[in-house]
């Protein structure tokens, strides 16, 4: 029997299922075969991960997260949960 | 120092006790609720709305609706992350009631293939030292920006399932769609924020 080959379309079809760890283990061989011999695929899932990882980043919560919210916002919620409990 | 989504961790008694305060009507009980989980569900607003009255309206939405629904609170999950979930879904519901505007369409950001499978011009790799959007606004903006160029029904599961880290499945019920769909959405999304990126971040670019 002949191991299963995959062309870069492929591959890139099979990306998320890699990083999600849900591949067959014969896909995730062949995945692993073409990626040892394709550097344009190892570019491709280099950057799809740092994408991943840049779009966290960016809204990482370490950022957002500083300052306290202001207290105008906190009463708003209160006067409305007042409003709609006399209603 | 920052706070993540996770943390700090209250502990389960002062949870519970605040449940039951909660349940029982106890006007300090809301208040405490209010203060301790608004500014990162702000947070959450803020990124899925990119309005900031939008974002305060949501928010003020999603609380009522849990003071509302604390009886229905079954506490098998975290106060915190069930909260988390209506404020996505009252941040979800703005979004359709702001009305569908044409989207553009993903396929141009999406590789594109030889009839033997090879990919049409993969470029040049991309430089090793990018900076942390944590620590630069620039990389920080651009990455936002372009998330935000995202075709809405993409940008939602990118969203969801990327920066809001909730699983496949949640993230189907909330968008009332299939758990394949997910997965192919996000997959195209982040395809499309690569492509969006691409030009930024090539060895090419000094």
């Amino acid at each position: 029997m002949t191991a299963r080959k995959l062309n870069c379309r492929e591959l890139i079809e099979f990306l998320s299922g890699y990083l999600d760890d849900e591949l067959a283990p014969e896909e995730r061989a062949a995945f692993e075969r073409h990626l040892a011999q394709c550097p344009y695929c190892r570019d491709y899932l280099a950057t799809y991960r740092a994408t991943i990882h840049l779009g966290k980043r960016a809204h990482s919560a370490e950022v957002e997260i500083l300052e306290e919210v202001p207290t105008e916002i906190v009463d708003a919620i209160l006067a409305a949960r007042s409003r709609s409990e006399t209603r | 120092m920052g706070r993540t989504e996770r943390e700090p961790e209250p502990k389960p008694q002062d949870e519970q006790s605040l449940l039951l305060r909660l349940r029982a009507g106890d006007e300090a009980a809301f208040a405490e609720l209010v203060r301790e989980n608004a500014a990162r569900l702000l947070a959450v607003a803020r990124r899925m709305l990119r309005s900031e009255d939008d974002a305060r309206d949501a928010l003020q939405e999603a609380f009522l609706q849990a003071f509302r629904g604390i009886g229905r609170f079954e506490g098998g999950a975290r106060l915190s992350t069930w909260l988390h979930r209506i404020v996505i879904n009252a941040c979800l519901m703005k979004l359709r009631s702001r009305g569908r505007k044409p989207e553009q369409s993903i396929e141009e950001l999406l590789p594109r293939f030889y009839a033997d499978g090879h990919r049409i011009d993969p470029g040049p790799p991309w430089r090793t030292e990018i900076p942390d959007p944590v620590e630069s606004r620039e990389v920080r903006t651009l990455v936002r920006a372009s998330i935000d160029q995202l075709p809405e029904i993409y940008r939602s599961v990118l969203l969801l399932r990327d920066i809001e880290e909730l699983s496949t499945e949640e993230t189907a019920l909330l968008l009332d769609i299939k758990a394949d769909t997910v997965k192919v959405r996000l997959h195209r999304a982040r395809q499309a924020l690569r492509a969006l990126l691409d030009p930024y971040f090539t060895n090419e670019v000094a």
